[in-house]
């Protein structure tokens, strides 16, 4: 203490030289890099969630009397999305009539709705230019099964055609919005469910006559047997569809007859409609459950209109699924690489190389990959494999298109280097002491290995599977080529005998947030869906890392005490 | 002396081997003992007979003596004792030397058992070796209790019986001196009657370096070459501190 | 100087359970590590080898249940006789042969399973799984080792839960689970307190009213405590092979005498 006082007081220069040999300085660069790694990262998690979740939350609609271009008063109602200031210079550029004298002016976007009147979703209007502003209890959103949302006051309601009267159109309203989802929820279970099991038997019984055939079965008592079993699916087919068809007309019956703020009245059918709400007359807490609700649907939903309404459900079923497949193929190929090449392979200039060429294979682009896959799996193997087990499909094609399968594959391949590499880190972490222990009661090396060795490099192995499922989840270039799609027509999992279908294509969380954001008719009204995708997109990642993580530690644990 | 602990080593062989030695030690003072027993019982009833068993008898406590020297060497070397195990072992071997010196010294007693020794010894003289003898069997015996239950206060008495065997010598040597003057015919004879004298009292005086042992085995000091008072001090300090 | 070994005379009484005979042993062919070594190892008692770092003690304890084979370029000349047997011998079965040599090394090595799977897994090895079998030979294994007391409540627990000493008593139950002959212990002490090494060594005392033990050991003390034969050596050279009280007491070898009382640089 004395000392260091001694050489403060001996000057500045020696003391800030004695301050950066001390080390402080380091700790305090070493400090401020990891602030920043964190602030960046809870930055980038920050943003991603205000912008994306937010877009659930049920927003007042605002009543503006405007004064449009022409000079005359009209009435717009809509959910303020952004404010901000405009040059006048640039109004005036696009054509706009401003004032003279004012610099900036303060434009609001409007998300308007009913696309189906106005030809837009969103329009700008100029703050000086609002007359008045209210926010009425009545303003009704609509959420439609096509043209996006529809704002405007429930006036009439139609039962079969008839106008009824009633007390509270509102409520009667929202009693038959009920009884209409209710019934379209029987329509989808109809379809997706009988009638698409129906549809998938008949396929296969078309695909069984095609074997026939081509096999040149010329007795006719298989083909009867097929004809008979045909005319039950047709049978079968018939009654549903009956069924079918008496729902779509029970759906069709009713109407509510909309009222827009400028005055346009509309009447809509209410199998149209998914969903209905008055944001303006929400206390906090129904607004809240009509956010988690929103939220609730956006992930266990299906999407609809191109994407941008709707739920991503198909979309994180198929990347979980196709992780899921990814490291159940690479993590046997990546252990039992790396068994062999640090346990049984001579170690020497062969062993060295192919190391490196493992390496190395880490560091390909992914896209590379993606070519590969599309070449060797997709076209090559999988024609090969069309043309020998599933040659009645052909010329469509089965295995010899991009699939679930495949996209699993070619990932395991991208994934490969890092579990060979961490199975090598974590097999020579195991001490010499416990496999001679082992080999000295009389085992053999495999006994050793299968019964000690590999229990005790579980987790090493089991980080290198997180590393892999880390990257395997967020990769989207390779995917592309081999097998995800905007939209699939079916789940790759489900009722259906075999259940699994590897063949299918399949959507998938990245390829998703690409496809919103950058292929999407209607950017302004899928910019939210993009973040709240990305958001889901790290959450499911991060709840698979969370799985493995927590495996690895409990592998951890139960073979701790070996590092000391 | 409970608190030694000598039997609860970890290693149960360690334990039989001190026990061993503890135990042959033991029967090496019996053997010593008799030696002494039958020398002085020779002497004063002239039994060359018996003084001849007794000469013929001492190889034992030599044989003895190598054996237990022996076991110690090996005890030394193989087992390191340390402490009190250690003092054990040191004590023995110092033991045994003292002991080996008593079957000695009652070897000489024998040797100067013959027909002449008869007529040079007056029935009073007698009865004074005969006690002196009785003495020094009786500081034997119990230096050996003392050893075989490693009891300082047992030693302490034998410290304290040497002063009565000093004074017994002194006495008879005065006595005969008398006789000497008396009679220088018979100076032969007394010299040799001095001679049994003076070997039991340094019988005495080995007894009292073996007390010395005990004390330095269960105590760690070293009270050889003090005077008696500061000795028997010492011991009492021990004694004290200890209770 | 004389190169041959200096071993003393073996009774005729004795019964040699492991014999060695002219082993030479080389690493990557140009270095050898053993030099002509000869020695009849007695049934049924304790022999230490001794000598400083690097001598080939522990080379020629693991030539006895072939660890050496682990070794890449390791070339063994020579016999090493156990049971009439040369176990040097290529179509030897090195598993059974281990299965008759035991081994215990230098730190505890537990496997990360529970007490009771840690004991049985030789057993396990050899296919055995009748769960009454394996009850009574883990129990008796532990007893063997002097364990049973301490862990018979706690036999699923795992292994490195115990204490340094218990885990080196319990890797010892594991290799007398499989009954061997020969128990081979490779400085089984080096890793624990003096208080734990004295359980150890009092087992290995009592081990050996049933198995041949081999012990290497870098503390004289110990081998001059434990065994009943000792060898001493020396750049890979049988120095002197004798009964333990000679080799402390006497040695016969000016080499000996200066390591075993520190006169070695």
């Amino acid at each position: 203490m004395t000392s260091f006082k001694k050489r403060v007081k001996a000057g500045d220069m020696e003391s800030f030289q004695y301050w950066v040999k001390s080390g402080t300085p380091w700790v305090w660069i070493n400090a401020a890099a990891v602030a920043a790694s964190i602030i960046l990262v809870v930055g980038l998690l920050m943003i991603i969630a205000v912008r994306g979740m937010g877009h659930f939350w049920p927003t007042a609609i605002q009543e503006f009397t405007y004064l449009e271009d022409d000079g005359r008063q009209h009435v717009i109602s809509g959910q303020v999305r952004t404010r901000e200031d405009v040059l006048a210079s640039r109004l005036t550029e696009s054509g706009l009539d401003v004032p003279e004298g004012v610099e900036t002016f303060e434009r609001i976007l409007l998300k308007t709705g009913n696309r189906d009147l106005t030809g837009e979703d969103f329009r700008w209007i100029l703050s000086y230019r609002i007359e008045n502003q209210e926010t009425p209890a009545d303003l009704v959103i609509l959420e439609r099964q096509e043209w996006g949302a529809f704002m405007g006051r429930v006036v009439g309601l139609k039962k079969a055609g008839e106008l009824i009267e009633v007390e509270d159109p509102w409520q009667t309203f929202l009693e038959m919005l009920v009884h209409t989802v209710d019934l379209r929820e029987q329509i989808t279970d109809l379809e997706k469910g009988a009638i698409g099991s129906v549809n998938y038997r008949m396929e296969r019984l078309r695909l069984a006559e095609r074997k026939l055939q081509l096999k040149g079965v010329s007795d006719p008592e298989a083909f009867a047997g097929i004809e008979r079993e045909r005319q039950e699916l047709d049978e079968e087919y018939r009654v549903l569809e009956e069924g079918l068809v008496e729902l779509n007309r029970d759906i069709r019956l009713d109407s509510v007859i909309m009222r827009t703020s400028d005055g346009q009245e509309v009447e809509l059918s209410l199998a149209s409609i998914v969903d209905a709400w008055r944001p303006n007359d929400m206390d906090l807490f129904q607004q809240l459950g009509q956010y988690f609700h929103k939220v609730w649907l956006f992930i266990v939903d299906d999407p609809r209109e191109a994407n941008t309404e709707g739920g991503i459900f198909p979309a994180i079923f198929g990347t979980i699924l196709m992780v899921l497949l990814m490291s159940v193929v690479v993590t046997p190929f990546g252990v039992v690489a790396g068994l062999y090449l640090k346990e049984y392979a001579r170690q020497g200039l062969l062993t060295r190389t192919i190391r490196i060429a493992v390496n190395n294979l880490a560091g390909v682009p992914s896209i590379v990959y993606g070519v590969f896959g599309l070449g060797f799996f997709v076209y090559t193997l999988g024609g090969s494999i069309d043309k020998l087990f599933f040659e009645a499909a052909l010329p469509s094609p089965t295995f010899g298109t991009g699939g679930l399968f495949w996209a699993s594959l070619t990932l395991a391949l991208l994934t490969l280097p890092v579990v060979i590499v961490s199975t090598e880190e974590g097999l020579s972490r195991i001490p010499r002491a416990i496999r001679e222990g082992s080999l000295a009661l009389g085992a053999t090396k495999w006994e050793t290995l299968w019964r000690t060795v590999i229990p005790m490099a579980s987790p090493g192995i089991m980080t290198g599977l997180i590393l892999a499922v880390a990257r395997a989840a967020g990769e989207v270039a390779p995917l592309m080529l081999v097998g995800v799609v905007k939209l699939a027509p079916s789940l790759p999992l489900d009722g259906n005998y075999p259940f699994l279908h590897p063949e299918r294509k399949f959507m998938h969380l990245g390829f998703h947030i690409y496809d919103v954001g950058f292929q999407s008719p209607n950017v302004e009204a899928a910019r939210p869906l993009v973040y709240a995708t990305a958001l889901l997109l790290v959450v499911v990642i991060l709840l698979l890392n969370m799985v493995a993580i927590h495996v690895r530690n409990g592998l951890r644990e139960k073979y701790k005490g070996l590092e000391s | 002396m409970s608190d030694l602990n000598l039997g609860q080593h970890i290693s149960q062989q360690f334990n039989a081997e001190l026990e061993d030695v503890r135990n042959k030690v033991l029967l090496m003072g019996g053997i010593v003992e008799e030696q002494l027993g039958k020398a002085v019982l020779a002497i004063v009833t002239g039994d060359s007979e018996l003084a001849a068993v007794v000469e013929e008898n001492d190889y034992r406590v030599n044989a003895l003596e190598v054996e237990i020297d022996e076991e110690c060497t090996r005890i030394v070397a193989r087992r390191q004792p340390a402490a009190s195990d250690l003092r054990l072992v040191m004590a023995v071997i110092k033991t045994i030397t003292d002991l080996e010196r008593i079957g000695d010294e009652s070897k000489r007693i024998a040797r100067m058992v013959h027909d002449e020794l008869a007529g040079s010894m007056s029935e009073d003289v007698r009865q004074e070796l005969e006690h002196m003898g009785d003495l020094v069997r009786e500081m034997l015996r119990t230096i050996l209790d003392a050893f075989a239950r490693i009891d300082v206060e047992t030693a302490v008495k034998v410290v304290e019986f040497d002063t009565r065997v000093d004074t017994k010598y002194v006495s008879i040597t005065r006595q005969l001196i008398t006789y000497m003057a008396q009679d220088p015919k018979m100076i032969p004879g007394i010299l040799d009657i001095l001679w049994a004298a003076r070997s039991l009292e340094r019988i005495g005086d080995r007894c009292e370096n073996i007390a010395e042992y005990i004390f330095y085995l269960v105590n760690g000091r070293d009270i050889r070459h003090l005077s008696k008072e500061d000795e028997l001090a010492q011991m009492a300090a021990a004694k004290d501190s200890a209770s | 100087m004389n190169d041959s070994h200096k071993a003393g005379p073996v009774p005729v009484e004795e019964k040699v359970t492991v014999r060695v005979k002219d082993l030479d042993l080389y690493y990557d062919r140009t270095v050898q590590a053993l030099d002509n070594i000869n020695l009849d190892i007695p049934d049924r008692q304790v022999t230490a080898f001794i000598g400083p770092s690097g001598c080939g003690k522990s080379t020629l304890l693991r030539c006895f249940n072939r660890m050496n084979d682990l070794i890449d370029h390791c070339v063994v000349q020579g016999k090493i006789i156990i049971d009439g047997k040369n176990i040097l011998k290529k179509k030897i079965d090195v598993a059974e042969l281990r299965r008759q040599v035991g081994m215990v090394f230098q730190k505890p090595n537990p496997f990360p399973k529970s007490i009771y799977e840690n004991v049985a897994y030789g057993l396990r090895i050899q296919g055995i799984s009748k769960r009454r079998v394996l009850d009574e030979t883990v129990e008796w294994a532990l007893k063997g080792a002097a364990l049973w007391d301490e862990v018979k409540d706690r036999l699923q627990e795992p292994g490195f839960g115990l204490s340094g000493g218990q885990q080196q008593r319990l890797v010892i139950a594991r290799a007398i689970a499989v009954q061997p002959k020969v128990i081979l212990l490779d400085e089984p002490c080096s890793a624990l307190d003096p208080i734990s090494t004295l359980k150890i060594e009092e087992l290995i005392h009592e081990l050996k009213t049933q198995y041949t033990i081999i012990i290497v050991t870098h503390n004289m003390q110990q081998a001059a405590r434990v065994s009943d034969k000792t060898a001493f050596m020396y750049l890979g050279k049988m120095i002197e092979y004798g009964e333990t009280n000679q080799i402390f007491t006497n040695p016969a070898e000016k080499r000996t005498e200066d390591y075993i009382t520190g006169r070695y640089g």
